[in-house]
């Protein structure tokens, strides 16, 4: 700042402070409104939380505080019933799904960043193929299951995942392969490799957080998804969302244990949003969007 | 990071088949998997297990437990199978027609002629009634789930209640055995209590619900889905009064805003003392007088009648044996002995909701349970109670009749004009 | 391209298509070939055809009518809200505010948990007796009776909106930040209000991208079950009957299989119609900018 300037600002002052205050009540006011939408979203599982911390006879009370914490609820859901075994079962679905989906996904939608296999027909045809509603694919899913003997199984429930989190893997990753310099490719392809081979070693690698993106994404909606489990899988193979739903029988609703499996559930999938969010855009535009 | 969130999860994946592949493979001959609900009836059966596979030592038993919304189409899938995948089932009341419809389920006749003290007779009427079709049984009682009135008694026995009942109507405040007196009581609660206490919690969300809580009043108005012939009868006058004598108690009696309100929400109401009574489950009782249960403070108040006319709607979950299950002779050893009047005591000491005579009769199961007045009620409760619809449509009509029911309650529609509805669509889905 | 690039290319998508023929192709031929069918699994030697019987009896059924008609009003409802809402939460996060980081990771957390839980949660933070909400505004003198019959629908919206919004924040926040700087330097210089700038710049500029975030979130909306089987079952009456859970109610509960699949395609139909709706005029916009 010159010293015209700073003679200036001395002499303005009340006008600066006042500017300050315009250039500052947007932010406040920004700031205002964000907040508010935070708590709006952070309350509902905050009641939940405490939910699970609330002994059974302060759970017909509207209360928010001012009760004795409890783990009973914890302990009870995660020590004394398969709660853990339904848990590992939604990661061996969603861990399934996962690898079946980029292994597919991933040379496909190199073909179709690069090669335009099959045109943009093709590409929204398999868009396309995600939406049908899933009531249309229960019924012979439900049969196919049965014959090949994975009813009631993980697998079952994993298959039926892939119809709809395939494509969208495949849809995910044709933007980040966008991303990747074709130079790179062609550079390995001048020094010997095979297109297939660039693909593997240059271009594959250079997509990584896509891929690790994708992947965490394929595996969120596996993760949620109720209503392909619910029908698929109930016993010993029951996912996460079923072992949820399943707090609530016609003898009623266990809310402290209800709550404490939803809090389970949720909080993982919370952590891996955080790693996921950044390239969420990229993928979901699956190149049609510049995110 | 992302490789190493990814290895993580194959890994993981690895880990979880290697766990799940390498299950212990059962050493005895016979495995029986039978398929139940997550409630707490099947935690006692839980607790019986070891017993009979001691008695049993060639026969291992499975419970796969899951959500009833699931159980429907597993079983069907079941029965679809060459070779069934449970070899044992429970069978809802609604479901037995239609499974037996549809060639499903295993005559049991011979093989209860076949255990010369068995007494199938012991097993309370109506619930027998449901397991036989077409004059052969076909499933054996499990538990029951009849509907009772349940109150807060000490509300009935308060004096100031008492005398400004009294007072008011110049009769003595007791327990509501018609209808009108149940929606004059209740209505007088709400008032009395300065709308502290309501007069009923209600059930009257869509579909099952409602229909199970409205048809305690249907009967009481002497009305019924169906006649002797199996001509439907939903619309007539004393089903209209039946259902606008319902609403006028949502209107001014029940808690408000509680339109979708099923069994839980009504549940919860009740063991927060915010209701006087309500019409549920008779094993709702020992949950709500359970110093440890949900009502805390208030548990030991509340008290068990029959519903206002006394006739009241019977649900049961039966035993039955899939017609494709593999070891049909291991399946029926296992009913007969979990059914068995010896083993029946037992369930129903630990907490099972009883379904035999003889041990709402013994002295010894009052003691050890919930108490003779207890057991005493249920069974008269079960001697005089009638499943919510019967035949291979019984989930479709309960649906829809349910649906219409709601609309009229929610002012969507009048009472006549939805009961026509109802009878005009259970008409066309029993094709008359 | 080379011939030998367009082969690659054919291998690479060859396990895609094959997958999805397994998992998708044979579900949906079969769900054909049982639409055309009286196909009831509790009486499977009764099958038989009955040709277009299914899709024109559907044409009568007041349940399927009002089903379609709620799930619309879902639809479009739902979305609608969510991108007002969405638009504006992106709008204010997208200039640098304080805690800004944090802003974004929570407000992006509900589209993360799993559909039931969330309409289990709020089933019972909404419920008259044991949720904190009406208390609270009982406190302020408000009664509102949520899952009565005038407000169960919009709800089941705003529980969507509260799941959903993120996402289309979280979209309609890359577009804004993919913006080119120097229309908007241009715009100020010439002394445009913030909001000629937002009505006549960034709005038009993000087009594209709302277009494909609203495209991604009806698809999704269209599926709407779990809320409603966690919470009102459909009722009151049939006030919130969606498509989908009507399906289900017809495939599940009476196990009528083939009508469920006749409904289930004619939803498909809507369905498809509006995306290739929304792709002509996305591709309209693209060659425009």
């Amino acid at each position: 700042m010159t010293g015209l300037a700073r003679g200036i600002a001395v002499r303005v002052m009340p006008t600066i402070t006042v500017l300050r205050w315009r250039r500052r009540w947007p932010i406040l006011f920004r700031f205002g409104m964000l907040s508010m939408a935070t708590v709006s979203v952070l309350f509902p599982f905050l009641w939940i939380f405490l939910a699970s911390l609330k002994p059974p006879v302060e759970l017909i009370r509207p209360s928010l505080l001012g009760f004795e914490p409890t783990a009973v609820n914890w302990s009870e859901v995660w020590l004394s019933s398969p709660f853990a075994r339904y848990f590992l079962n939604s990661v061996i679905a969603g861990g399934i799904t996962v690898i079946v989906s980029l292994i597919v996904g991933a040379p496909a939608a190199y073909a179709f960043s690069r090669f335009r296999t099959g045109g943009t027909g093709l590409r929204f045809l398999i868009l396309a193929a995600q939406m049908m509603p899933p009531a249309l694919f229960i019924i012979p899913f439900f049969l196919m299951a049965y014959y090949v003997g994975l009813l009631d199984t993980v697998w079952a429930v994993a298959i039926a995942h892939l119809t709809f989190i395939a494509p969208l893997v495949t849809w995910f990753l044709i933007g980040f392969f966008e991303d990747v310099p074709r130079d790179l490719e062609e550079q390995a392809m001048v020094d010997g490799c095979t297109r297939w081979q660039a693909f593997i070693r240059i271009v594959l690698p250079a997509a990584r957080p896509g891929l690790g993106a994708a992947g965490l994404f394929a595996f969120i909606m596996s993760w949620n998804e109720m209503f392909y489990a619910l029908m698929l899988a109930g016993g010993h193979s029951k996912t996460l969302p079923v072992a949820i739903a399943g707090y609530w029988t016609f003898r009623g609703v266990d809310m402290g244990k209800m709550s404490v499996a939803i809090t389970s559930a949720a909080i993982p999938v919370m952590i891996a949003s955080f790693f996921v969010q950044r390239y969420l855009v990229r993928g979901l535009g699956g190149g049609a969007l510049k995110g | 990071m992302f490789r190493r969130v990814v290895l993580l999860l194959i890994t993981l994946g690895m880990l979880g088949f290697w766990l799940s592949a390498c299950r212990p493979a059962a050493p005895s001959p016979v495995t029986l998997t039978i398929i139940m609900e997550q409630v707490p009836d099947t935690d006692v059966i839980r607790k019986l297990l070891p017993d009979f596979e001691k008695e049993n030592p060639g026969i291992r038993v499975v419970i796969d437990a899951m959500p009833y919304d699931a159980m429907r189409d597993k079983i069907l899938a079941s029965f679809m199978a060459p070779k069934a995948t449970y070899d044992v089932i429970i069978v809802d009341n609604p479901w037995m027609d239609e499974f037996v419809a549809g060639n499903f389920l295993e005559p049991l006749d011979d093989r209860i002629k076949g255990i010369p003290d068995y007494d199938f007779e012991d097993f309370v009427k109506p619930l027998q009634d449901i397991g036989v079709v077409g004059g052969k049984i076909y499933g054996v009682p499990f538990y029951n789930y009849a509907v009772g009135l349940i109150v807060r008694q000490d509300l009935f026995d308060d004096p100031a209640y008492r005398d400004a009942y009294e007072k008011k109507y110049g009769k003595p405040l007791t327990p509501p055995t018609t209808l009108d007196d149940y929606v004059r009581i209740a209505q007088f609660f709400k008032e009395q209590s300065g709308g502290k206490i309501y007069g009923a919690a209600m059930q009257p969300q869509r579909g099952y619900k409602i229909f199970e809580e409205w048809k305690n009043w249907l009967y009481a108005a002497g009305g019924n889905l169906l006649d002797e012939q199996g001509n439907v009868i939903i619309d007539r006058p004393e089903a209209v009064r039946a259902l606008e004598l319902y609403i006028e108690m949502y209107k001014t009696a029940a808690p408000p805003n509680s339109l979708n309100w099923g069994f839980d929400e009504a549940l919860r109401s009740m063991a927060a003392g915010e209701a006087a009574t309500m019409m549920s489950y008779n094993w709702m009782l020992p949950t709500l007088n359970n110093p440890q249960g949900p009502a805390g403070a208030l548990a030991g108040k509340f008290a068990l009648y029959e519903v206002p006319g006394g006739k009241a709607v019977l649900g049961a979950w039966h035993w039955a044996i899939p017609r494709n299950a593999p070891n049909k002779d291991a399946s029926w050893r296992f009913i007969s002995w979990i059914t068995s009047k010896r083993i029946e005591k037992q369930r129903v000491i630990l907490g099972g909701a009883p379904v035999r005579a003889s041990v709402m009769k013994d002295p010894e199961v009052w003691q050890k349970g919930f108490g003779q007045s207890y057991y005493e009620t249920v069974l008269r409760i079960l001697e005089d109670a009638e499943p919510l619809a019967r035949g291979p449509k019984a989930e479709e009509i309960i649906q829809v009749v349910g649906t219409e029911l709601n609309a009229a309650v929610a002012g969507e529609k009048t009472a006549e004009q939805a009961l026509k509805d109802a009878a005009a669509q259970v008409r066309r889905i029993l094709g008359q | 391209m080379s011939r030998r690039d367009r082969w690659l290319g054919h291998r690479m998508v060859f396990p895609l298509i094959l997958l999805l023929l397994i998992v998708q192709g044979y579900p949906m031929a079969f769900a054909a070939y049982i639409s055309l069918h009286d196909y009831r699994l509790t009486a499977l030697n009764e099958v038989r055809w009955v040709g277009l019987a299914q899709y024109a009896g559907l044409l009568e059924n007041p349940s399927y009518w009002t089903a379609m008609r709620n799930t619309l009003i879902f639809v479009f409802g739902a979305v609608g809200l969510e991108l007002s809402l969405g638009f504006l939460l992106a709008y204010l996060l997208w200039r640098p505010v304080p805690a800004q980081n944090a802003f974004r990771a929570i407000l992006l957390t509900p589209m993360f948990v799993t559909p039931i839980a969330v309409g289990l949660m709020f089933r019972f933070l909404l419920n008259n007796q044991l949720g904190i909400i009406p208390v609270w505004l009982r406190a302020l003198g408000v009664e509102i009776d949520w899952f009565g019959p005038d407000l169960a629908l919009f709800s089941l919206i705003l529980i969507d909106v509260w799941q959903w919004t993120p996402l289309m924040v979280l979209l309609l926040l890359a577009g804004l930040e993919a913006l080119p700087a120097e229309p908007f330097e241009a715009a100020r210089v010439d002394g445009a209000s913030e909001f000629q700038i937002l009505r006549h710049l960034t709005i038009p500029l993000l087009r594209p991208v709302i277009l494909a975030a609203v495209l991604i979130r009806m698809l999704d909306a269209f599926r709407v079950f779990e809320y409603v089987y966690a919470i009102t079952r459909g009722g009151p009456g049939e006030r919130t009957e969606t498509i989908l859970f009507y399906i289900y109610r017809v495939g599940f509960l009476y196990f009528r299989l083939g009508e469920a699949a006749a409904m289930a395609f004619t939803l498909a139909v809507v369905i498809f119609v509006l995306v290739v709706f929304l792709f002509r005029i996305l591709r309209r916009q693209e060659a425009l900018t």
